[in-house]
C-alpha cells in the first residue's frame, strides 16, 4: 500500500475532495481472488480465494458485512477485531491463522455498509469431512489427540474472554498432519447486532440448552458443544441429531433425563413440563467403545445446569488425558 | 501479521521524504500532530492510553502516505476518533471537530474540507486499512508501573522518578521511538534517565539473581548501554532549542499558501519544550549525541557515557522544569496507586 503515495503535481493546498480520491485507491479486494465458495454460514459467506501479493497463496477469507452508524464502524466490530488481531500474536497450534483483515471500500457512501474481509489459513479439511471419508472408526489415540486439540484451542479462547459460540465439525479444521484447529470465532457481537435479520439456517445440533432456551449464557455453551462433537469422534455420526428448536431439546432431554425443576431457568417461555420425564441414559450405551475416562468426561460436559459443567481447563486436567500420555 | 518498527534509515526514507519534503519538516510535523492529539484529547478528558494509541496511529500511518497527500491535523483527528473506540472510550467524531477546531487556525482548519465530519470518516475507513486493522496497541506507561514496582529503595524519590518517566513517555509519543522500539525497551529507558535525572539510584530490587547487572536485565534482555543513550537523548532532543526554533508553524503546503493569521499556538497542557529549564541544559553540546547509523547495537560500549555525562546536569533544575507535567500525566499517574505500593 506505499505505493499508494500520490504524486502532487501541483503545489496547491491539497483540497480534501482528496481523501475521497485516494480512498478509491485502497480496494483491497484485488489483493485477494476468489475461487469459489467454501461455506455460507449465519454469519457470512466463506471464499477460497488467492493471495495475488503473496505468491498466489491460498486462502479463507471470510466477508461480512457491517453496518455503518452515524460514527462510522460500531465500536464493537473494532474491539472484536483488536482481539483476533492480539490472539493471533500467540500463534496458538489450535487456532486458524488470521492472515489479514482489509475491507472493500466501495459502495459505501451507497449503502452504509462496509464489507469487512477476514483472511484465514486455508486448511483444505473440516472435521465433518474427514470423519466423513474416515474408513472405519478412529483408533483411540487420534480420538484422544483430536479431544485435546479441541479442547486446547476452546480453552485458549476462553482465558481471553472469547465465546465461540458456534463450535462443530465444520469449524473444526483438520490439517494435513491430524491436528485440529479451531475456525470461524470472533465477531460474535458483530454477528449478533448485525446478521440476526439473515434467515440462515443453523445447525442445532451442538446448541446447549441455555442457548435453545433463550437464557443468557457464557464460556459454558462451547463446552457443551465441545461434548457433543467428541461424542461424534467416537461414533462419527451426529450424538443429538435434532430436526427443530424443540425436537432439539426433546433429543437432549432423552439423553441426559429432564432436569429437575430447581434447575430449570426463570423467565424461560417454555415450562418443564412441556417435556416429557425422560430418565437420563447410560452415556456408556450411546458410546459403546468409548474409554471410562472419556465416557467420564464428556457426561460432565453434558450437563444442563452451565455453572455445573466442566470447563474448557478442568477437561484438559481429566484423567482421560492424563492418565496416559499422549501419543 | 503486520510489523510495525523501523531502523534509523527507514525513517528517513519516508513516503514524506520521497515526496519531496525533508526529515526536518517531517519530524516537526509529527511533533505537530502528535501534540495535537494530546491536545485535544486532553481538552476531552480522554485517558492516556486512549491518547498514546491514537499518536501510534498517526505515527504508523505517515510510514505508508506522505504529509502533503494527507494533512497531519485532520489526520490526527481521525486518529483520536479512532483509538477512543477501540480503547472504549468513544467520543463523537462531531465533538472531536469541536474541541479541535478552536486548537487551529483558520488556515489549518480548511484542510478538513466542505464537510470535516465526513472527511475524517473517509480517512477513517483509509486509516484501518492503512494500520491493517491491527488495533491494539502496547505502551510503555503500564511496564514503567510494573517496573517501579519491583525497585527497592525510598519511596518518595521512587515516586518522583516515576512521576517524571512518566512525563518522559508522555513527550516520547511526540518522537518517532514507537515506531523504532518495544514499549518495553521504551519504558527501561526513560525509567534510567528519570533515574538519572532525579539522582535516584537503583542499587537493588525485588527478583535480583546473580546474573543480573542492572534492574532491568530482569525485564528486557541484552539491552546495551548504547541503545539507552540513544532513546534517552531522542526524548531530550525534543527539549533543544535548536529542533523547537526550526520551521515555526507553516503547513506543508509553504509555497502557495498566506502566511498564517494566527500565531498563536494552542493552549499546550504538557510542558511545552520551549520553555523547560531543561532546554538550557540538555542541549547537544552537553551530552554525547548518537547520530542516526542505526547501528547503536553494534558500536562497541561508550563506558556508560550517559551516566558520566547526564549526572554532570543540574539535575534539580532539570526536575523543577519536568514537575510541571501535564494533568493529564498527573491523572494519569495518580490513576495507578499501585505504582508504589
Amino acid at each position: 500500500m506505499s505505493g499508494a503515495s500520490a504524486s502532487s503535481t501541483s503545489q496547491s493546498p491539497p483540497s480534501m475532495a482528496s481523501i475521497s480520491d485516494f480512498s478509491a485507491l485502497f480496494q483491497t479486494a484485488k489483493k485477494y481472488e476468489e475461487l469459489n465458495v467454501i461455506g455460507t454460514g449465519a454469519y457470512g459467506t466463506v471464499y477460497k480465494a488467492r493471495d495475488l501479493h503473496n505468491g498466489g497463496q491460498i486462502v479463507a477469507m471470510k466477508k461480512v458485512k457491517v453496518a455503518l452508524t452515524e460514527d462510522g464502524i460500531p465500536l464493537s466490530t473494532l474491539r472484536e477485531i483488536a482481539l483476533l488481531r492480539q490472539l493471533e500474536a500467540y500463534r496458538h497450534p489450535n487456532i486458524v491463522r488470521l492472515l489479514d483483515v482489509c475491507h472493500g471500500g466501495q459502495s459505501v457512501e451507497r449503502d452504509h455498509q462496509l464489507v469487512l474481509f477476514l483472511v484465514f489459513e486455508h486448511v483444505e479439511q473440516d472435521l465433518e469431512s474427514y470423519l466423513k471419508r474416515a474408513p472405519g472408526p478412529l483408533s483411540e489415540n487420534r480420538i484422544r489427540s483430536m479431544s485435546y486439540d479441541i479442547l486446547s484451542g476452546v480453552d485458549f479462547l476462553h482465558s481471553h474472554r472469547i465465546v465461540h459460540r458456534d463450535l462443530k465439525p465444520h469449524n473444526l479444521l483438520v490439517t494435513s498432519t491430524g491436528r485440529v484447529k479451531l475456525a470461524d470465532f470472533g465477531l460474535a457481537k458483530t454477528y449478533d447486532s448485525e446478521m440476526k435479520l439473515t434467515s440462515v439456517v443453523v445447525t442445532l445440533w451442538y446448541r446447549p440448552p441455555e442457548v435453545l432456551l433463550g437464557v443468557s449464557y457464557n464460556t459454558a455453551v462451547d463446552v457443551w458443544s465441545c461434548g457433543c462433537v467428541l461424542a461424534q469422534l467416537h461414533t462419527r455420526s451426529p450424538l443429538l441429531p435434532g430436526s427443530s428448536d424443540s425436537d432439539q431439546l426433546h433429543c437432549i432431554f432423552r439423553l441426559i433425563g429432564r432436569p429437575p425443576r430447581h434447575e430449570w431457568p426463570d423467565n424461560v417461555a417454555i415450562v418443564a413440563d412441556s417435556f416429557p420425564e425422560y430418565p437420563p441414559r447410560d452415556l456408556a450405551s450411546v458410546l459403546p467403545r468409548a474409554h471410562p475416562h472419556a465416557l467420564n468426561m464428556i457426561k460432565g460436559m453434558l450437563v444442563f445446569d452451565p455453572a455445573k459443567r466442566l470447563t474448557a481447563l478442568d477437561c484438559l486436567e481429566h484423567p482421560y488425558f492424563t492418565e496416559e500420555p499422549l501419543t | 501479521m503486520p510489523y510495525w518498527y523501523y531502523d534509523k534509515k527507514d525513517l528517513q526514507n519516508t513516503p514524506s521524504f520521497r515526496d519531496g519534503i525533508s526529515n526536518e519538516t517531517e519530524n516537526r510535523y509529527r511533533k505537530e500532530g502528535a501534540r495535537f492529539i494530546i491536545d485535544t484529547g486532553s481538552k476531552m478528558d480522554l485517558g492516556y492510553n486512549t491518547v498514546a494509541t491514537g499518536v501510534v496511529y498517526f505515527h504508523r500511518f505517515y510510514m505508508f502516505h506522505s504529509f502533503k497527500t494527507f494533512p497531519r491535523y485532520i489526520t490526527a483527528c481521525c486518529c483520536l476518533f479512532l483509538a477512543g473506540k477501540v480503547e472504549e472510550t468513544p467520543k463523537k467524531c462531531k465533538d472531536i471537530i469541536k474541541v479541535a477546531k478552536p486548537l487551529l487556525t483558520d488556515q489549518k482548519f480548511s484542510t478538513f474540507g466542505e464537510d470535516p465530519k465526513e472527511e475524517v470518516m473517509t480517512l477513517e475507513r483509509i486509516l484501518l486499512q492503512t494500520i491493517k486493522f491491527d488495533l491494539q496497541v502496547e505502551h510503555p506507561y503500564g511496564y514503567l508501573l510494573k517496573y517501579a514496582k519491583c525497585l527497592k529503595g525510598d519511596r518518595a524519590k521512587l515516586q518522583k522518578m516515576v512521576q517524571m518517566a512518566w512525563t518522559f513517555v508522555n513527550d516520547s509519543l511526540c518522537t518517532t521511538l514507537c515506531l523504532q522500539w518495544e514499549p518495553e525497551v521504551i519504558a527501561v529507558a526513560l525509567m534510567f534517565l528519570a533515574g538519572k535525572l532525579s539522582k535516584f539510584e537503583v542499587v537493588d530490587w525485588n527478583g535480583r539473581t546473580p546474573k543480573h547487572n542492572a534492574w532491568w536485565d530482569m525485564f528486557v534482555e541484552d539491552i546495551t548501554m548504547d541503545l539507552l543513550e540513544d532513546i534517552c537523548h531522542q526524548v531530550l532532543d525534543l527539549y533543544s532549542p535548536q529542533t523547537q526554533q526550526s520551521g515555526g508553524d507553516s503547513p506543508p503546503e509553504t509555497s502557495t499558501s498566506k502566511p498564517p493569521k494566527n500565531e498563536k499556538k494552542p493552549p499546550s497542557i504538557t510542558p511545552p519544550a520551549s520553555v523547560s529549564p531543561v532546554a538550557a541544559v540538555a542541549t547537544k553540546p552537553v551530552v554525547t549525541p548518537v547520530k542516526n547509523g542505526g547501528e547503536t547495537k553494534t558500536e562497541p560500549p561508550k563506558n556508560g557515557g550517559v551516566e558520566i555525562q547526564l549526572s554532570k546536569l543540574p539535575g534539580d533544575a532539570v526536575c523543577a522544569g519536568l514537575q510541571r507535567t501535564t494533568s493529564w500525566g498527573r491523572a494519569a499517574y495518580s490513576c495507578s496507586p499501585r505504582s508504589t505500593a
